[in-house]
């Protein structure tokens, strides 16, 4: 190769650095024009935390007014992922500090656009010596930092857990379902009751802050290139429940055992209680859930998470005899003076002989009597009488086998039997036709809840007219406008005012009667009408059931008790009603009752 | 006093102030003690100022007969670091003179322009010979390891650079500095090895058409292949944090939260000043303290955040301005040691000056190195300031005649 001449030779320097500066202006080129609006929202989000701010979630209120959920003031914990090197370590060092479970850094920022410098939840609701261990450690904690926050505080001993519900983090699934809702990650959410249901109401807005940070953590003081958003609070409710008689309604199961009592206003169809014992604690839920006791309630065998109001499904027992009387009575299969075949404590029918609760037989009885002392051979007899069709015709026209549509989530239908059913569950024409003969009394394979039968009996009561059961009296917003709720009509009973009479009449003998079964509801100040239920199940012992309402002639509340594997309804169920009752009309019953069981005595006259 | 070469001293000067401004407007919220560095940066560079004069009122062939001599003191410098070194920051770079320190680096770059100036104006003969390269490269293999080990693999890099750069200048063929070089691009290629063939091939046709001597083809094809298979078993040989580091250093996104952080702030200080910048003390990710080293090796992203692509050009013509100059400088010398030295001197602000923005845009690996004159401190103050004083030495010696 030939020597180039100094000439050529600064030539092709001054062309060499002359192309790499046009390189060097071609990537400030990029950076600074075309990348401009990313990096700058880059540079935004180091410099910017943006402090989301929870929206104070609208309170709980019964229907008198008692505050019961509130908020109150807690401590959570957040880590700032840019200030921790090694998050592994840094989570293990942590939980051993403040001796409580983490998450691992991989399961908290999964899912996660931020910029590692925007503050990440990592436990809510943590206790103030956490925070007070969390202060003395923080020069050897970088990037953990806390905040205070609101969290839910709901009645002591878990009294209306299953009606209040609770709230917690929302989970991932739940996310990608709702996100369109405005739900983001980290956000809390009802997760059960009531706090589910309405969660669109209580939630409110969530605003936000934005900070000036710098690369230490320091904060500067609100960033002022941009508007912060105020948070909307959600809107109060004033439920339809009655807390008095709800808290004395749980400690009267409660000491019993496991089961439900669901109280309902016969006008309205507002629940005035809900009842579901065992029951659990809500305010486990909001901050730090250990995963024993998490596991300790999901594995439970009592099943303390289900509200057996409106997901227990049992079968009705003698309280059923009440449908099976009415569609008789409807039907004209049987009249007030139709005898049957006399009870002597059981009755053949195909090659089985059906046994009725008294060994030593009723004798021979009349439809009144037979529903008074719940006699089961009367009933066998009358089922028969009715058969399996019309039967369950008259059950599903009463709703039972659907859900009555109450506010709140995870609600069950039970089955009422049908020809169809039978024929799907043993093939066609494969079942005895004496099915119907247990299915009258409320045995065999039909399955009710709680709630159906409250709102059953709250349509006996009101003359027909089967009311949805709600549990929100008044929706108050923020802005202050009030607005209340309705009743709504689902259906009226297929029954004619006459045989509803006949049925009330029955009902009041069968608590007020001599050898009524439901004596142990009566009260003094208003005449009960009730019916008691001793459903055998496979399980165990009987469960004992007693629904009722009061007073009889002008109706003010209906209740549907059962008690698990408990006896008889008579003595175990129906004692609970009348603390119910007693509790609820306290003294501010205006009617003389002795004037309205003579009253509807006197009409005993079929 | 003769006349100031202006196209040489006036960029210098408003590279200078404009770095001071930087530096003020990069430490403002710091401690105070902080605050105050773009003072002792203005008293920096008035000492600049008086080495400058210094340097270019030495006659020059003081220069030439020194060369050798200044080469061995800076040798003695970089040792005795070695033993009288203080430390910070983990590297021993500085040389405490009373209550002031100096980095034996500095003016070992100059040492070696010096000496390699005066050793290939001395290679008369009209055909340039490979041997005389090989001699350039050993004399700076010394001073090179010395500085590594300080560690500064910066200043390590400056000084092998400007070997290339001079033996340009010196008369060597393009093609026999890129054949010479060749090992160290198969060094890299060798980790995929279809890279390493194609390579290897296009190594011998450039040598069929090149026809250098036969020693020297077959000096590259034995280093080359030498690099190519020793490399992957040194490679697998090596541990895994060595491999980590090597990795990172070459792709520093690897490593987001270690040495890809300084890249990522500094590509995020430039992007987000966009044309014309968030303004004097507008800037968040300096002021905040995002970008580390921000008043020294990352002054430019200060300029990119707070002036914008405007503030960018202007600074970056200023420099062309004066590499340029230097080149025209070379290029009329009045002898090849004035030339060389010229060219020597320019090569190493052009190097620095690349690789530190290249560095600062994510275009290089983070290697440390102070863009000159702008940069706070007194070494890398000195430093550019000396280099502007031989080249405008040689600028009068040319304008004399």
């Amino acid at each position: 190769m030939a020597f180039y001449s100094k000439e050529e030779r600064s030539k092709i320097a001054v062309g060499f650095f002359s192309l790499l500066v046009a390189a060097v202006i071609m990537r400030l080129f990029y950076l600074q024009v075309i990348s401009h609006a990313a990096y700058t929202q880059v540079a935004e989000e180091n410099y910017i935390r943006v402090v989301p701010r929870e929206a104070p979630r609208g309170l709980l209120y019964d229907r008198n007014g008692k505050l019961l959920v509130s908020n109150r003031p807690s401590y959570s914990i957040y880590f700032i992922p840019y200030q921790i090197r090694n998050p592994e370590e840094a989570f293990r060092d942590l939980s051993l500090r403040l001796s409580l479970p983490l998450a691992t850094p991989s399961q908290l920022l999964r899912g996660r656009s931020k910029s590692k410098y925007q503050p990440i939840r990592l436990l809510r609701d943590v206790h103030f010596k956490t925070i007070c261990v969390l202060e003395e450690n923080s020069l050897d904690l970088p990037g953990i930092i806390y905040q205070v926050e609101r969290a839910r505080k709901y009645p002591p001993r878990g009294r209306g857990s299953h009606l209040l519900g609770y709230v917690a983090e929302i989970s991932e699934a739940e996310l990608t379902r709702f996100s369109r809702l405005g739900y983001r990650s980290g956000d809390l959410m009802g997760k059960k009751g009531v706090e589910r249901q309405y969660d669109y109401l209580l939630r409110g807005q969530p605003g936000v802050s934005y900070l000036k940070v710098t690369a230490q953590g320091r904060i500067l003081g609100p960033a002022g290139s941009r508007e912060p958003v105020f948070p909307k609070p959600g809107a109060d409710i004033k439920l339809t429940v009655d807390w008095e008689l709800q808290s004395v309604a749980e400690s009267l199961i409660a000491s019993r055992g496991s089961g439900a009592a669901v109280a309902v206003d016969p006008k309205s169809g507002e629940i005035l209680a809900l009842v579901s014992q065992p029951n659990f604690d809500p305010n486990l839920f909001t901050g730090v859930l250990l995963d024993t006791v998490w596991q300790r309630l999901a594995s439970d065998s009592l099943h303390p998470l289900l509200n057996r109001c409106l997901q227990g499904t049992y079968p009705p027992g003698s309280t059923f005899k009440i449908l099976t009387a009415a569609a008789g009575l409807e039907s004209g299969r049987v009249t007030t003076r139709t005898l049957f075949r006399t009870c002597r404590g059981g009755l053949a029918f195909g090659n089985r002989v059906f046994k009725c609760w008294r060994p030593q037989g009723h004798g021979q009885l009349t439809l009144m009597d037979a529903i008074a002392q719940s006699c089961d051979i009367y009933f066998y007899q009358l089922g028969e009488e009715i058969g399996l069709d019309l039967w369950s015709g008259y059950a599903r026209r009463c709703l039972f086998g659907q859900l009555t549509g109450i506010d709140l989530p995870s609600e069950l239908s039970g089955i009422i039997p049908s020809r169809a059913y039978f024929d799907e569950e043993y093939g066609e024409g494969k079942w005895p036709s004496t099915l119907i003969v247990n299915l009258a009394i409320g045995q065999g394979e039909i399955l009710v809840t709680p709630l159906q039968m409250a709102v059953f009996f709250a349509a006996i009561a009101n003359g027909g007219e089967i009311l949805k059961p709600h549990l929100i009296r008044e929706i108050k917003y923020p802005d202050g406008r009030l607005v209340g709720a309705q009743a709504e009509l689902l259906g009226r009973l297929p029954f004619s005012p006459n045989t509803l009479n006949l049925i009330k009449a029955a009902l009041v003998k069968a608590v007020n009667g001599e050898r009524g079964t439901g004596r142990a509801a009566i009260l003094a100040s208003a005449t009960v009408a009730g019916k008691t239920g001793t459903a055998q199940n496979p399980h165990g012992e009987d469960h004992a059931w007693f629904c009722c309402f009061a007073p009889a002639e002008d109706p003010r509340i209906a209740i549907a008790i059962v008690v698990e594997n408990a006896g008889h309804g008579g003595s175990v169920a129906a004692p609970v009603a009348r603390e119910m009752m007693a509790t609820y009309f306290g003294g501010r019953l205006p009617l003389p009752a002795q004037e309205g069981v003579l009253m509807i005595e006197g009409e005993n006259f079929w | 006093m003769r006349r100031i070469d202006l196209y040489l001293f006036l960029p210098a000067f408003l590279l200078s102030l404009i770095g001071i401004v930087l530096i003020f407007s990069a430490l403002r919220d710091s401690s105070d003690q902080e605050t105050a560095s773009y003072l002792r940066q203005l008293v920096w560079l008035a000492v600049g100022l008086l080495v400058f004069m210094a340097v270019s009122a030495i006659a020059p062939r003081i220069y030439e007969s020194l060369s050798i001599l200044s080469y061995l003191v800076a040798l003695l410098l970089l040792a005795s670091l070695l033993f009288f070194g203080a430390s910070r920051l983990g590297a021993t770079r500085w040389l405490p003179i009373g209550p002031l320190s100096f980095q034996p680096s500095e003016f070992a770059k100059v040492a070696v322009i010096l000496l390699l100036a005066h050793y290939l104006a001395n290679r008369k003969r009209p055909q340039f010979r490979v041997r005389w390269a090989l001699f350039c490269f050993s004399i700076v293999l010394l001073p090179a390891l010395l500085i590594l080990r300080q560690p500064d693999l910066g200043s390590s890099l400056v000084v092998v650079a400007v070997v290339p750069g001079m033996l340009f200048w010196g008369g060597m063929p393009i093609t026999h500095i890129a054949l010479l070089l060749s090992p160290v691009v198969s060094l890299l290629a060798a980790f995929h090895w279809l890279t390493w063939a194609i390579f290897m091939l296009v190594i011998i046709v450039t040598l069929l058409v090149v026809r250098p001597t036969l020693r020297f083809a077959l000096w590259v094809l034995v280093t080359n292949l030498a690099a190519g298979i020793f490399t992957p078993l040194v490679w697998q040989r090596l541990h895994d944090y060595q491999k980590m580091r090597i990795l990172t250093f070459l792709n520093p996104a690897r490593d987001p939260q270690g040495a890809g952080y300084q890249m990522i702030q500094s590509k995020i200080a430039i992007g987000s000043g966009g044309l014309l910048g968030k303004g004097f003390l507008q800037g968040t990710q300096s002021k905040l303290a995002y970008l580390p080293a921000r008043h020294t090796d990352f002054i430019f992203s200060v300029l990119g955040e707070e002036f914008g692509l405007l503030g960018c050009l202007v600074v970056l013509i200023l420099f062309s301005v004066i590499i340029l100059r230097g080149v025209q400088v070379a290029r009329k010398a009045r002898n090849r040691f004035l030339s060389l030295t010229a060219f020597g001197a320019t090569t190493i602000l052009a190097f620095q000056v690349l690789v530190n923005i290249g560095v600062t845009m994510g275009l290089a690996p983070v290697t440390g190195l102070p863009l000159p004159f702008m940069s706070y401190g007194g070494s890398s103050m000195l430093l550019s300031w000396s280099l502007i004083g031989l080249l405008s030495l040689v600028s009068y010696t040319w304008q004399e005649y």
